[in-house]
């Protein structure tokens, strides 16, 4: 009973330390990271400002919580940074011009696999109801022929 | 007619492939928000070794439509990019330092280090010292090294991310020549 008191209390520590990696550091207000998380770090692949740890992106933060203090607005300072790396610095493209094809990529990519996906159906259930279609005399007549087929096949 | 539409599809899906293997993330192909624009100004200290020649500070503005500028974004720590192209400014600035102005942005780096830079490399032309990089997030820099040439007028005329060649300096001061 002791140890299992011993690996929850190990578990919950853990978690704990956790939570606190993952809240930003106590000098900067949550919402400079809200903000940076829609900016794209300029010196890495595929992390957001926030994320960072890139010299570039420490001094963004800085600069994002020093316009906040000032009472500037949060479009006010992603405007700040597109003037300065045009929309490239986004985070999450622009839903409008070649942005918005990267928006409308995966729905149009689903709509196409829908729309293959019930031609492939239609055509299978059109095959299946032809089958039905068909009269016992047919069908006997069908399974003698390939009866006959397979006792005059080839020779092995 | 099926057969088309299905070999369109698979085209199509191709051409989408390629280019998305053709598409590259180099820096120096990335945009630059300022191209056109005027030159954004800063006034910051310069690194000790600048001091006798230029004064305690650099701004930027004292110097905007007297001479073409050539901006230089640098950091002792950016190695080999940094070290690659030192040489090719200093060379290039004693031999256009009659018509062009060269300015060199150390850009998030310890002093003793920059410094040392400086010494290895012998550079005589000015160069500030901006510990927090914001001069840098000013001109949108992705990254050191990056120069900027800009015109007479003040206006930046071209960015070069990377590593910049001698021939690459030569062009981009002859673009920025009256």
């Amino acid at each position: 009973m002791r140890r299992w008191l011993w690996v929850l209390v190990f578990a919950l520590g853990l978690a704990g330390a956790q939570t606190v990696g993952n809240e930003p550091p106590p000098d900067l207000p949550p919402k400079v990271f809200e903000i940076a998380k829609k900016l794209r770090c300029p010196v890495c692949r595929g992390e957001s400002a926030a994320e960072s740890n890139a010299g570039v992106t420490e001094e963004m933060r800085r600069q994002i919580a020093e316009m906040l203090a000032e009472g500037k607005t949060e479009d006010e300072i992603i405007q700040y940074f597109v003037d300065r790396y045009t929309e490239w610095i986004l985070y999450e493209p622009p839903k409008r011009g070649l942005g918005l094809v990267v928006w409308l990529a995966p729905v149009i990519g689903l709509g196409l696999f829908g729309f293959g996906l019930y031609s492939y159906l239609r055509a299978a259930s059109r095959r299946a109801a032809e089958l039905e279609g068909v009269s016992e005399e047919e069908l006997a007549r069908a399974e003698a022929e390939l009866g006959r087929d397979d006792e005059g096949g080839p020779p092995s | 007619m099926r057969a088309f539409l299905g070999l369109l599809l698979a085209l199509a899906i191709g051409a989408l492939f390629w280019w998305g293997m053709q598409t590259k993330d180099e820096r120096s192909e990335l945009p630059s928000a300022l191209a056109g624009r005027p030159a954004p100004t800063f006034d910051l200290e310069l690194l000790p070794s600048s001091r006798e020649a230029w004064g305690e500070r650099l701004n930027l503005s004292d110097y905007l439509g007297k001479k073409p500028i050539i901006l230089n974004f640098w950091a002792s720590w950016c190695y080999p990019a940094c070290y690659e192209e030192a040489p090719i400014l200093e060379a290039t600035w004693r031999r256009w330092k009659d018509r062009v102005l060269f300015v060199g942005v150390n850009t998030q780096d310890e002093l003793d280090a920059a410094e040392k830079f400086i010494e290895q490399f012998g550079i005589s032309f000015p160069n500030v010292y901006d510990p927090r990089g914001k001069v840098g997030i000013d001109y949108g820099m992705y990254g050191v090294p990056e120069t900027f040439a800009i015109s007479v007028e003040g206006r930046v005329l071209e960015r070069f991310a990377g590593t910049i060649s001698a021939e690459k300096l030569e062009s981009m001061i002859r673009e920025v020549l009256p």
